[in-house]
């Protein structure tokens, strides 16, 4: 399936600069968020939303067409 | 043999022009340490309790630490301290840059200035030598200007000056004290205490570094820092900014929008800090932004802070005034609905150039944006700006007339609160502050934590004065070793206000209490995500200072001594538990996102006042510090004070 990324921050070096941290995964049906983060290599704390809406769980099951965003992010500022 | 100070503190009273230098011994350093306890100590031992925030009774006092100067990441800060006329309690605020480390090796560890001078005068202070000159020509002058010319007449491109802008000299009741013309000692009025006392200036020059007990240890620590900058929590805020936390707000429904009526802001990416870091830093077009558009304090490797320049468009800005960080991005932002990002940029520069919080500067004109589009305020009262939600023109219109107390500027020169009183109407309700202090950008009715801090914090509402909630709810499993150092182990509920929760506000509290007397970045140094740890904490200052024993306990204490001297300080004044209040607008529901219908409990909030006043062994039904718990801290004079 296919799953619409975006990073933010310094996660967007996760994937080639130009990318801006936009592209489309190709994920096994069934894969989570837990999946897509060890896909990403994504090990520290993240904000997540799912077509919008926040995600704080990680064995949340994604569908085709998903449009993920992830933030890294600490508290203060 | 002392290591990391200087042992001199230089008092000046302006009204005669005399000076004296006091050389306090190494007791008085190790009880202290510095920052913002030190300064607290001598507010209460200099300044009688009443007097005018304005007037020449005021004391105001610059102070640093015993690790202010030492070659690492995150000690560069200093604590600017007096009675603040904006709250009318204890005034606070820290502020970075290069100034504080040049200053210790000026000759001294802090400045306490008395008195008012007759005529606008500047304090230059070289190689331990220090006088007043002549400031009349700098009077009026934009920050820039009055640093241009104060190095160029004393013929040295390194001084560094600290200064008020014009906001401070009229009074703005929000002005902000400045070096590099970009860094601020922001909160609680500072800038218009100094201003009110005819000193427009602080410049300083020297070469005294202080010795360091363990140089290896120091170079160990740093290089440590260094290494690990990359892998940290911290990467994305020294590259993206603190407005990098902009996106993840508003996926958690805190980001506060419409004056604090909603946690989401549908145009949250137009400020978000990865869009800056693509759009408006310097250099941004040619993809050197890293190189040229972001900024440092002195030894600092993280290198957070942001340089915004734009030549083209409507509004033009000057990379010497630095750039905006997540409060003024929201409040100038999504506290008023806006969505320009380079209307917020040129705010943040007039904020810079005339001197002002842009936290309490933008959350004024976004109380003024909710009156007005509740239809209280109208043309009239505005002189004809139009406060419709997402008006950037006015807004950066605005936020020049406030610096120069021009027309409807003039009101809101005075902060919300007093606007407020004034226009009545019930546009009260419209208010996030408390104590007189806008609410930064952190919201209580999602990360609840933040009730208790906004609501009894002597200086008013405050965001960087423990550590968040997120620290012990899902993110603990992130952060175990160090937050056991604290004594935490179990993660709470989300929204909770659970006795743990409160513990842990308490604690942490005290942990900021002590980095703010030790002058420590919030960033660099912290009880969770920051670069450095507690243990790291503890590890700097018996490096830096020699004092083998310190522990981290002594270091809670340290913060802990600064939070009571600073309620002793508004005990003083006549405040109380009755004056810890929240405003009425964080018991209605948040509306939209996630946070919608998100409200604080009344009951439950105060049911939580209790246990921290527990905690924090006060008297609970006045929230003011007992006698027992300030001998416990060696402060049995300040319970002389107070009658206890």
């Amino acid at each position: 399936m296919e799953i619409h990324l975006q990073l933010y921050s310094i996660l967007r070096e996760k994937l080639p600069f130009d990318a801006k941290g936009r592209t489309v995964l190709q994920l096994d049906e069934g894969a989570t968020l837990a999946d897509l983060l060890n896909e990403l290599d994504i090990k520290r704390r993240v904000v997540i939303s799912v077509n919008g809406v926040l995600e704080s769980d990680k064995s949340h099951q994604l569908r085709d067409g998903d449009a993920v965003k992830i933030f890294q992010s600490v508290s203060g500022g | 043999m002392a290591h990391g100070y200087n042992g001199k503190i230089l008092h000046v009273d302006l009204t005669d022009g005399k000076f004296r230098v006091e050389e306090p011994g190494e007791a008085f350093y190790r009880k202290y340490m510095g920052g913002s306890a030190m300064a607290m100590y001598y507010l209460l031992k200099e300044m009688p309790p009443g007097v005018d925030p304005l007037g020449p009774d005021n004391v105001l006092v610059l102070a640093l630490s015993v690790l202010t100067g030492a070659a690492i990441s995150g000690q560069s800060r200093m604590t600017a301290a007096a009675k603040s006329p904006l709250t009318g309690a204890i005034g606070d605020s820290q502020g970075g840059g290069f100034f504080p480390a040049e200053l210790k090796f000026a000759g001294f560890d802090a400045i306490v200035i008395k008195g008012v001078s007759e005529k606008p005068v500047y304090l230059w202070i070289n190689e331990g030598q220090y006088e007043l000159r002549d400031a009349s020509h700098l009077w009026g002058k934009i920050t820039g200007d009055a640093e241009a010319i104060i190095k160029e007449e004393l013929g040295d491109d390194k001084i560094e000056v600290l200064q008020v802008g014009p906001a401070g000299e009229n009074g703005v009741r929000f002005a902000g004290i400045f070096s590099m013309s970009n860094r601020a000692n922001g909160r609680t009025g500072m800038g218009a205490v100094m201003g009110s006392k005819n000193l427009k200036a602080v410049a300083v020059r020297g070469k005294q570094r202080p010795s360091v007990a363990d140089k290896a240890g120091l170079v160990k620590l740093a290089k440590w820092g260094a290494a690990n900058l990359d892998d940290s929590d911290i990467a994305g805020i020294a590259k993206y900014g603190t407005a990098e936390t902009t996106g993840s707000n508003q996926t958690s429904g805190t980001l506060p929008s419409y004056n604090y009526n909603s946690g989401v802001f549908d145009q949250w990416e137009a400020l978000d800090g990865t869009t800056m870091y693509d759009t408006v830093l310097r250099g941004a077009a040619e993809g050197k932004q890293d190189r040229e558009g972001r900024d440092t304090c002195y030894a600092c490797t993280v290198r957070c802070k942001r340089v915004v320049e734009l030549t083209e468009g409507t509004y033009k800005v000057d990379p010497h005034y630095g750039g905006p960080e997540y409060e003024t991005t929201s409040t100038f932002g999504n506290y008023c609905a806006i969505d320009d990002l380079p209307a917020i940029c040129k705010a943040h520069e007039l904020c810079n150039k005339y001197g002002m919080d842009s936290i309490s500067c933008g959350a004024t004109i976004a109380w003024a944006f909710e009156a007005f589009n509740a239809g209280i305020l109208t043309l009239d009262d505005t002189e004809g700006l139009d406060l419709t939600w997402g008006n950037a023109e006015s807004m950066v219109k605005l936020t020049e007339k406030i610096a120069k107390r021009d027309g409807f500027g003039d009101l809101l020169a005075e902060g919300s609160e007093r606007a407020a009183k004034k226009i009545g109407r019930g546009t009260e309700a419209f208010l996030i502050t408390c104590k007189g202090q806008e609410a930064p950008a952190h919201m209580p009715r999602v990360k609840r934590s933040l009730a208790i801090i906004y609501a009894t914090n002597p200086f008013g509402a405050d965001h960087q004065s423990h550590e968040h909630d997120p620290a012990i709810e899902d993110d603990l499993e992130y952060y175990t070793e160090r937050m056991a150092v604290l004594g935490f182990t179990e993660a709470q509920e989300p929204r909770s206000l659970s006795a743990e929760k409160i513990r842990f506000t308490a604690a942490s509290q005290r942990m900021y209490g002590a980095m703010d007397s030790l002058n420590l970045c919030q960033f660099v140094f912290g009880p969770a995500w920051q670069l450095y740890g507690p243990a790291d904490m503890v590890t700097l200052v018996r490096t830096v200072t020699g004092w083998e024993d310190v522990s981290f306990d002594e270091l809670q204490k340290v913060g802990e001594r600064r939070l009571n001297m600073m309620r002793a300080f508004n005990a003083r004044e006549g405040l109380d538990r009755k004056d810890d209040v929240l405003p009425e607008k964080l018991f209605k529901p948040l509306k939209g996102g996630v946070s919608d219908g998100w409200k604080l409990d009344r009951a439950e909030v105060e049911s939580a006042l209790d246990k921290y006043f527990e905690f924090c062994g006060w008297d609970v039904s006045t929230g003011n510090p007992t006698r027992v718990k300030l001998e416990e801290l060696d402060l049995g004079w300040v319970a002389d004070q107070l009658g206890l």
